[in-house]
């Protein structure tokens, strides 16, 4: 038994070289980084909003740096006619008045609140903060997370399909039906490999974006979420490749799966946009749990871990019938 | 080797595959499955190899019922050449052979080269991946593939198809070897050549029933009027008759200068397979 599951290895290891799968991964691996160091941190470093500021009378003296002043109510227009999501604040009699292009009524606000704040940056009445992550690593470990998912959710899965569609061309799943090992071990030794790819990747991921001190914190939560998601993916990407006619079709499901299944789980995990039903979303769960592994908070609920397990187990015999269906059929 | 009695198979409920199914099949005997497409023969070959399952009847393999024989042991001593050459493309013909025969004891498999010299695949090719072989090299390596563990009991699916006359009379003669060694051959085929040379008995299927069973020379003797066609010349003209066996007792019962050719007008297998089926074999 572990003489075939070790061939089985060897051999899915050879396909997924030769289909660049280690690439891909290497390659995103290091786009994400590059990305975190250079890109997205120096985006979230940016002003939100430009605010611009008349004040003809020159009232505003403990106004923060960041405030563009403007010589006349003309020029003020034509910024914030450039620069839509700017806001304006026109000083007269000592009274400040916000000015700004409608959007969302609650961005709205938002952005009149943070503009009139600029006007008095000193004040002594920050909230408190709570946390130990600095507002970097916080940022880091945001965007680390929601790259692994992203990761394991769409190139796991399509790594699956395109080893998978190779054999099922080829017809060589057909004669693993009369070979002499227990057919579970087909699918089992795929699952294993990429799941190892995954942890792999999400080790790298941490190590290099959230770096080795927060690492040995942190990770022995995020492999256990890691390993969740992996397997959950991987299985069902097995059963959609066996049960599908093509890559084609099995894209069309990926869309499905990125749109209907991720946005929501995004959306509500890192937006104000709360949306009920969204806690009857398994990948919600899947997400805060990898979510709150980063943030040194791993789910202690035994409930989450028993569905998980019961979604594996479900997911495997899914997996397994449909690899069935697949030997059974015609040339 | 092989036991059937009243086998049945459905695919759903109203498609019924196989309608009570009886034969067998005795150790070193060439077995000739025929039958057109969508007669039931891969279902039979797919419930014989345990790739299906929940059939009714009973089937026995190697002396035991086939829901407990499909074991490691089982595919252990069962070789299976598919219709088509199922082999990885990005891996080369020698590649295959040693993935392949890695799952099989070491002490019952043969020499991957050995067996690709005997299928007479070129040398310079073994090493090449298998994308660049023509569908008859490929035929050569799934044969390999499926000798290579030295199998007592060896299903075939359309042998010689895409192989050129060379390359099936070589398949012929190594499936001949084979039986030569005692292995059991059971042979699924469109191609009544193969049938007629190769096979000890064959069996007729048709609609998921088994029409026919004899060894090709009863089915042929029996069905046959005992005529010959004789072309002859006679004063310069070219003629030709049919005369029956009895009156060829004497000789040639009429005169004639020059005999051009005499042919027997024995049924060939494909004639009793309509004649049985009122179907043809495409």
């Amino acid at each position: 038994m572990r003489k075939n599951l070790w061939l089985l290895l060897k051999k899915d290891g050879r396909m997924m070289a030769s289909g660049k799968f280690f690439l891909v991964a290497l390659g995103s691996l290091l786009v994400y980084t590059l990305y975190i160091h250079f890109g997205y941190l120096r985006f979230m470093d940016m002003e939100i909003y430009n605010v611009y500021l008349y004040d003809p009378a020159g009232t505003q003296d403990e106004a923060s740096p960041l405030i563009h002043s403007v010589g006349s109510l003309e020029e003020m227009d034509a910024m914030l006619a450039g620069d839509a999501n700017g806001v304006g604040i026109r000083v007269t009699d000592g009274k400040a008045d916000v000015i700004l292009y409608a959007g969302a009524e609650k961005i709205d606000r938002h952005r009149a609140d943070y503009a009139l704040s600029l006007l008095h940056p000193d004040k002594e009445d920050r909230p408190e903060i709570v946390g130990d992550n600095s507002p970097e690593m916080k940022k880091r470990k945001e965007i680390t997370c929601e790259l692994l998912f992203v990761e394991i959710v769409a190139v796991g899965f399509l790594g699956m399909a395109s080893v998978l569609f190779k054999e099922k061309k080829t017809g060589v799943i057909r004669v693993h039906a009369v070979m002499p090992f227990p057919k579970s071990l087909f699918v089992f030794s795929k699952v294993f490999l990429f799941l190892l790819a995954d942890l792999a990747f999400a080790v790298f991921m941490v190590l290099f974006n959230v770096g080795i001190a927060e690492t040995g914190h942190i990770l022995p939560g995020l492999l256990v979420q890691t390993t969740i998601l992996s397997l959950v993916m991987a299985f069902i990407g097995f059963a959609c490749a066996m049960l599908l006619k093509d890559f084609k079709q099995f894209s069309l499901v990926y869309l499905v799966i990125a749109l209907f299944a991720a946005t929501p789980v995004f959306l509500s995990a890192n937006t104000s946009v709360k949306m009920e039903w969204v806690l009857y979303h398994p990948f919600y769960h899947a997400y805060m749990g990898l979510k709150n592994a980063f943030f040194g908070m791993p789910v202690m609920n035994p409930v989450y871990y028993i569905c998980a397990a019961c979604t594996i187990i479900l997911l495997f015999g899914a997996a397994s019938a449909a690899f069935y269906k697949e030997m059974g059929k015609e040339g | 080797m092989i036991e059937v009695k009243n086998l049945t198979f459905s695919y759903g409920k109203d498609k019924q595959a196989l309608h009570g199914l009886d034969f067998a099949v005795g150790d070193g005997e060439i077995f000739g499955f025929l039958g057109p497409n969508g007669s039931g023969k891969s279902t039979t070959q797919k419930i014989l190899t345990g790739i299906l399952k929940g059939h009714g009847g009973m089937v026995s393999l190697f002396g035991k019922d086939i829901r407990r024989v499909h074991t490691q042991d089982f595919f252990q001593k069962i070789g299976v050449l598919f219709e088509f050459p199922y082999l990885y493309t990005n891996l080369s013909a020698l590649d295959n052979l040693h993935y392949f025969s890695s799952f099989y004891p070491k002490k019952q498999l043969r020499d991957a080269e050995e067996l690709l010299d005997e299928l007479e695949l070129k040398r310079d090719s073994w090493r090449k991946p298998v994308s660049s072989y023509s569908k008859g090299m490929r035929q050569r390596v799934s044969m390999a593939r499926a000798l290579i563990s030295s199998p007592q009991l060896l299903f075939l699916d359309e042998p010689t198809s895409g192989l050129d006359p060379a390359g099936a009379v070589l398949f012929r003669r190594i499936i001949e070897n084979e039986r030569k060694k005692g292995t059991t051959v059971f042979l699924t085929t469109h191609n009544m050549l193969d049938a007629d040379l190769l096979c000890d008995r064959v069996a007729f299927l048709s609609n998921g029933n088994i029409v026919a069973l004899d060894t090709p020379g009863n089915l042929k003797e029996q069905n046959s009027d005992r005529s010959v066609a004789v072309v002859y010349r006679c004063q310069g003209k070219r003629e030709e008759r049919t005369v029956t066996a009895v009156e060829m007792k004497e000789g040639i019962p009429f005169a004639y200068d020059e005999l051009i050719s005499i042919h027997s007008q024995e049924p060939t297998l494909e004639d009793m397979f309509i004649r049985y089926t009122g179907r043809g074999l495409s």
